[in-house]
This record gives structure tokens, sequence and C-alpha cells, in this order.
């Protein structure tokens, strides 16, 4: 039995639509925040639930399997294991520095940025890994025998290298974790290959990393002929003020627009050779998002967070606006009324902002899955069950450090 | 009696998608395609996974990757041999989502408000021999920056004698840093800051703050504050981004305001007793509440420091409140002498061994 699949149609589809996915996303705001947001671990479940089922490879749709209660134990694993412990070395080294010993205060606090560093590195393998043991197709699971320990290690040596020659090897060192990271990782019998150069990326990054050079000596010549046409006039009066206002305005498009423009089109391009590099069995995959798709991308997610924001500060607003001298007042005053008004108002304001996260991780996902292309074939009968073991918590110390899967 | 119905199968084996018939005997069932079978298997163990359009899919305890698909209408025979489909699973299906919603609403501010209040009654259950403990690992000797002198020393004592009942409890020091500020840390530690001493204009100044720390701890403010903050943290740690800082600030520091209401009350009763008057701790008010604001770094950092003790907001309110205080008439006497006053104000200029600064400033 042997499926054979050609160039198009596409083997890798998305079938979702949004409006039944706030059917979904929408009570879930709701019960994560009447349970104080514990029950944000079973919403992401059904999510991704959603999600999975709605994404098609080949003949037939993924399923999720992971469970809420896996990441509820991994958080609360992280926190009493992690959580807890930081916050007492923090108190720890705050004594230290009152009793006059900054010194071995220093040095706790820099074996502790080295132990999250490690974590780091670590969540992002076991997130990935976790990932694929609870992703099934055809009732086949991914997973990894490897633990991830030594690609804690890996991760801060390569950062550490990258760093050094100011930070001019960043493509190196997060192109031959993606590999490392991937190599390690299986679905079903077979293995991931990946062995993506990281030299292609470089006149993307090359650019992104000019780009603060380019605007520092821009504004360099635009206030050196500033000085040699206003010089002796008033300010804002002559050319002088204009170059100065001009000024202002070229180093605020270049903090919000051309830096993260430089930055998307790096990260389009990582993605491009990153997905482009990974085999498994007869299977090859491409990423067809060019850079003015994830412009688009990255405008509408824009957009969804202005709305969302515009929706959460609104009812302050006219608070505020109502009698602000009042407003002020009580605020000072410290009014147990008004504090218990305005603990209301943010507990409002959190619904817009997570419905809009939700979206966004939605249109996430859209994202990858209509940009994935996957060529060659799928031998089902060779397809047989995965023998790694699978973790039997969720993604903990990925939720603590705010770090992506992929 | 078996009875058959049409049904697709992955065994968890392979990825071949099998179109099996299942034969079901009572409780148990078997799987069979053309000459091959399967089972036989419990109906029990069957679990159900998800609705994926019009197929219900279940899978098999134990078996890893094991799915049954029924689509279309399950037939009624088997129906009750089926694990009834979820939506949220557990209690929401049971209780629906408006009332689950409303269960949950009640138990997460019943749990708030246990936070918020237990502290109350919690803090001095603390034995004070942990919370001495608590305090000395937070600040030990302060690095060597506590001053003594034995005069400057007496007139403290004298000063806090005359403030409280039972001094033997507190730990008063005066540390050599510049800096507005007093602070009440665990374990009965009062710590006055050199800053506080030489700017103040009278030993009454100095009077009225001191009792106010001392009345942060005679009210168990401190614990009653970490138990408080770590309660929220723990409590609220389930929302993530900003949200849950944001509302355990806000909670916090509304208690924040009404300890320091407290202590500025005790403040008040202790000056009386002692015959003290308040206006020089309304001065003392009144010129911090001109810093407010141009906090520099080294007021920062302090306050940082200092943030699990109390923070002291600053307004005008609390001027007045000291000096609505003031009897007319009243026949004050000065908190010291003035040889005691220079001796507590010049204790740490005349301490040889004192250390001074953060440790970390460039002298
Ligand atoms: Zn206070």
């Amino acid at each position: 039995m042997t499926e054979h699949q050609g160039k198009a149609p596409s083997a890798v589809t998305f079938h979702g639509s949004w409006t039944d996915f706030a059917k979904i996303a929408l009570p879930n705001v709701l019960l994560t925040l009447v349970t104080l947001g514990i029950y944000r671990f079973w919403a992401t479940t059904r999510e991704r639930q959603y999600l999975w089922s709605h994404t098609r490879f080949i003949d037939e749709q993924l399923e999720w399997t992971g469970r809420g209660i896996e990441l509820f134990i991994g958080f609360v694993m992280v926190f009493f294991l992690l959580g807890l412990p930081l916050v007492i070395m923090q108190l720890v080294i705050n004594g230290l520095v009152f009793q006059g010993q900054p010194l071995l205060a220093g040095i706790i606090i820099f074996a502790m940025i080295m132990f999250v560093f490690y974590l780091t590195g670590l969540a992002y393998f076991r997130a990935l890994r976790y990932r694929l043991s609870r992703t099934y197709w055809r009732g086949i699971r991914g997973g990894s025998d490897d633990e991830g320990f030594t690609y804690g290690f890996s991760y801060i040596w390569k950062n550490v290298v990258a760093a050094i020659p100011l930070y001019l090897l960043y493509p190196w060192a997060s192109m031959s974790l993606w590999n490392e990271r991937w190599s390690k990782m299986s679905f079903g019998p077979y293995q991931f290959q990946s062995d993506a150069d990281w030299k292609a990326l470089m006149k993307r990054y090359l650019l992104f990393y000019l780009v603060p050079f380019l605007l520092f000596v821009g504004a360099i010549m635009i206030g050196v002929s500033a000085a040699a046409s206003g010089a002796g006039g008033t300010p804002f009066s002559t050319a002088g003020g204009v170059a100065a206002a001009v000024m202002i305005i070229f180093g605020v498009l270049g903090i919000y627009i051309l830096m993260p423009l430089a930055a998307l089109l790096y990260y389009s391009k990582f993605m491009r050779v990153a997905i482009g590099a990974l085999r498994i069995g007869d299977l090859e995959f491409d990423f067809t998002a060019r850079s003015p798709d994830w412009i688009l991308y990255w405008l509408g997610n824009l957009a969804i967070w202005m709305l969302a924001y515009g929706a959460a500060f609104a009812p302050f607003s006219i608070f505020i606006a109502a009698d602000p001298t009042q407003f002020a007042q009580q605020l000072e005053a410290g009014e147990s009324i008004l504090s218990f008004g305005l603990v209301i108002g943010i507990l409002v304001a959190i619904i817009p902002i997570a419905f809009a996260s939700s979206i966004i991780r939605y249109r996430r996902w859209k994202f990858f899955v209509v940009h994935t292309e996957a060529f060659g074939e799928v031998n089902l009968d060779r397809m047989t069950q995965s023998t790694t073991q699978s973790a039997s918590h969720g993604e903990g110390l990925l939720d603590a450090f705010d770090v992506g899967a992929i | 009696m078996p009875m058959f119905f049409d049904a697709w199968h992955f065994d968890g084996q392979s990825a071949v998608r099998r179109n099996v018939e299942i034969e079901a005997r009572g409780h148990q069932f078997y799987l069979r395609e053309q000459d091959k079978q399967s089972g036989p298997f419990d109906f029990a163990d069957l679990r159900f996974l998800e609705n994926k359009a019009d197929t219900k899919v279940y899978g098999l305890e134990g078996r890893d990757g094991w799915r049954l698909g029924l689509r279309g209408n399950v037939p009624s025979e088997l129906v009750p041999m089926l694990p009834a489909a979820k939506t949220y699973g557990g209690l929401i299906d049971r209780l629906g989502l408006g009332k689950a919603s409303l269960v949950f609403a009640g138990i997460s501010a019943a749990v708030v408000a246990v936070v918020l209040f237990s502290p109350q009654w919690l803090a001095p259950l603390v034995p004070s021999s942990v919370e001495q403990k608590l305090g000395d690992a937070l600040v030990g000797d302060f690095g060597g920056r506590f001053c003594d002198t034995p005069q400057g020393k007496a007139a403290l004592a004298k000063l806090t004698r005359s403030l409280d009942d039972n001094p033997q409890d507190l730990q008063v020091e005066v540390a050599n840093i510049d800096m507005l500020n007093a602070v009440a840390l665990p374990g009965g530690k009062v710590l006055l800051f050199q800053g506080l001493l030489s700017q103040a204009k009278s030993p009454d100044e100095v009077a009225g703050v001191l009792a106010h720390e001392i009345g942060h701890v005679r009210e168990r403010h401190v614990m009653q504050g970490l138990l408080r903050q770590m309660g929220l943290a723990v409590v609220l740690g389930g929302f993530d981004g900003s949200g849950g800082s944001t509302l355990n600030s806000m909670l916090s520091t509304t208690y924040t305001r009404d300890s320091e209401r407290e202590a500025d009350e005790r403040s008040l009763q202790a000056l009386k007793r002692a015959n003290i008057s308040p206006v020089g701790t309304a001065d003392f008010f009144n010129r911090l509440a001109a810093m407010d604001g141009s906090g520099d770094i080294k007021d920062r950092q302090a306050r940082t420091m200092a943030s699990y003790s109390s923070s002291h907001p600053l307004s005008d309110e609390r001027r007045k409140l000291f000096e609505n205080a003031v009897v007319k008439g009243a026949a004050y006497k000065p908190a010291l002498t003035p040889d005691e006053w220079r001796e507590l104000k010049t204790m740490c200029a005349q301490d040889k061994d004192v250390k001074s600064g953060w440790g970390f400033d460039i002298e």
C-alpha cells in the first residue's frame, strides 16, 4: 500500500475558519478569567485540538492528544522547582548586598543567569518533543529518544560563540541549533534530518545588522546639514529646526518600521531555508512564504493587537475622561471602592487581549500550514508506531520562559 | 447474539487505515476486516477523543494510537455501550458552561478573599523566632553599616522606650546611609537611615517616624505584607503576561495604604502618650512630599531593597493628619534633650568603624 503525492495539490492543507475557532476561543477566555488563569492550559489544549484536526496531511487530519492537565502539571512543576527557588535566591542576593558582599552576590547572579540560559535551551527542545509526541497522524505519533540535556549545553555555547564577534555569528548559532534540535526528533520509525546552511542567511542578516548603523549615519548627515544651514538662527523657525524634526521622524521610522522590517526579512529567509532543509523518510519539505507574505501577516497581527488594546482601554478612558482631577485624587487617597472598580476594569480589559492572542495563534498556525509543502512519498506499511518515550508533563518550562516551539 | 456495524480503524501499529466491522458481544467487541480479526476489546476501555466532521473518534485505554471512527449517526444499539461525547470535559460539561463559570468565579473570589484577609490572623501565628531568623537573613548586621556610640545608642534607647512599652523585643538601629527613609523589617527590626537624622530639625520628627515604624511592627504589618504578596503571587500566577502582576500590585497597594494609616494612628497615640508634639512629624512629611518623584538612583535602589518591608505613600493628607493632632496650648516636652539629640544625630560621624554607602559605590 503506497500512496504517492505529487507537487499539486498541496500535501499540507488547512480547513479551519476563524469564526468556528472563535466559538472555541471565546468560552476559553471566559473560563480562563473566572479560574484566575488556571483554565488556560485546558484552553490551549482545546485550541490545538481544533487547529490540528483542521490540518490535513495528504488525506488524513492531524490529531492533538495533549491534555490540559499535562500542561498544568508542567506549569506547577516549574513554579515550585524553579520559580520559588529563584524568588528565594533573589531574597538571598538582596540580603548579601545588604550585608556588604556584592562580589558573592554577583557570582550567584551570574550562576543563576547561566542556569536560566541552560533551561531556556532545554525548554525549546522539550517543547518540540512534547508537541511531536502528542501529534498523531493515522494513529502514529512522533517524539524523541533524547532528553535534551546536551542540547541545553549546546544552546549556551553556541550562543556564546555567536556573541563573541559582536553577534555576527548569530545566524550560524540559530541554524545549527535548529539542525541539532530537529535531527533528534522522529515521527513513527523515521528520524528527522536537517542540514540547513547558515551561510545563505548572511546577506539578510547583515542588512538587519547594518540598519542601526545606516540610520545613525543618516541622522549624522542630516544633523551636519542642519547645523550648517541653521547656524545662528532661532531653532524651529529655520531650516535647522525643520531638519531636527526630520531627524526625529527618521529615528522613529527607523526604530518602529525599518528595524522590524529588516528583522522580518531575515526571519522570512530563515524559515524558508530551515524548513526547506528538513527531511524525514522519503519526504522533503518546503516553506513558500516570501517576505511580502510575512509583511502582510505581520501587519494583520499588528491591526488585531491595536483593535484589542483599543477595546481594552476604552472603558478606562471613559472613567478618566468623566472627571480626571477627582479620579487622580481618589487614586492618591487609595479609596477601596475605586480600587475595586479598577480591579474589575483590569479583569474586563483582559478579555479582548486574551481573545486577540488566541486569534493570533490561529493566524500563526494557518500561516505556517498554508505555506508548508511536502514532497515525496509515504509508505504506510512501513510507517509504524513510534517507540519513543513520551513525557507525561507538558511545556511547563517553555511556558515559564515564554518562547515558541519551532 | 452478535451485532455488526461499519467503522474505520487504525491499530496504532501502522499507518494503514482499515475499514472494519464492529462485532458487539455483550460488553466486549471484535473488529473484523475481511479474513482478519482483532479483539476482544472491552467497551469500557473506549475513550471519546473528538468529533471529526461527521465522525466520532474513540481511542482505547493502554493502546497507543489505536483509533476507531464511527461515521454518521451511531446506531442506537451501540450508543449505550459508548462513552459520552465531551466538549470541555469533566465538570464543565456536567454543569454547562454558564453554571460552571459562575461556580469557578465564586471559588476564585473566595480564594482571593482568603489570600487578602487571612494574613491578618495568620501573621501573628508565625513564631517570633522564625521572624527573627528571617530578619537576620535579610539584613544581618547590614554589612557593618549600623552606627554605634554609647551616647548615641543611649539616646536612641531612650527614644524607643518613650514610644513603646516593650522595647526589649525591638531592635532599632541607625544605618549609615544617606537616605531620607526608615523601614520596619521582619523580627521587630526598625532601621532609621542616617539621611533622615541629618535632615531632621528636631528629635520630635524622628520620634514620629520611629513610632510609625514601631506601629508597623506591633500591627505585624511586615509579616502580613510578606504573606499577602506570596499568596497573591501564587493565586494570580496562573495569568500570563502583565495582567496578573498588575492585579497583584493593585490589590496589595490597597493594603499597603491601609497599613500606613494604621501605623500613622499608632504613631499619633504613641506621641500623645509620650507627650511629644506631632508638629515635627508633620514637617517631616511636608519635606518628604516635596522630595517625592525626585528619587535619584540611590533612592530607587533603596526602595527596591526595602520593597518587602513597607512603602510609604507620600501625600499631603498625612501631613494634615499630624498637624490636626496638635493640641493648642499643650505643654509638650521635647523627645530628647539637646545633648542627647546631638549625640544621636552625630552618632554615625563619631563611629570610626562604621562602613558607609551601599558597598558598590566607587568611593
Ligand atoms: Zn510605613
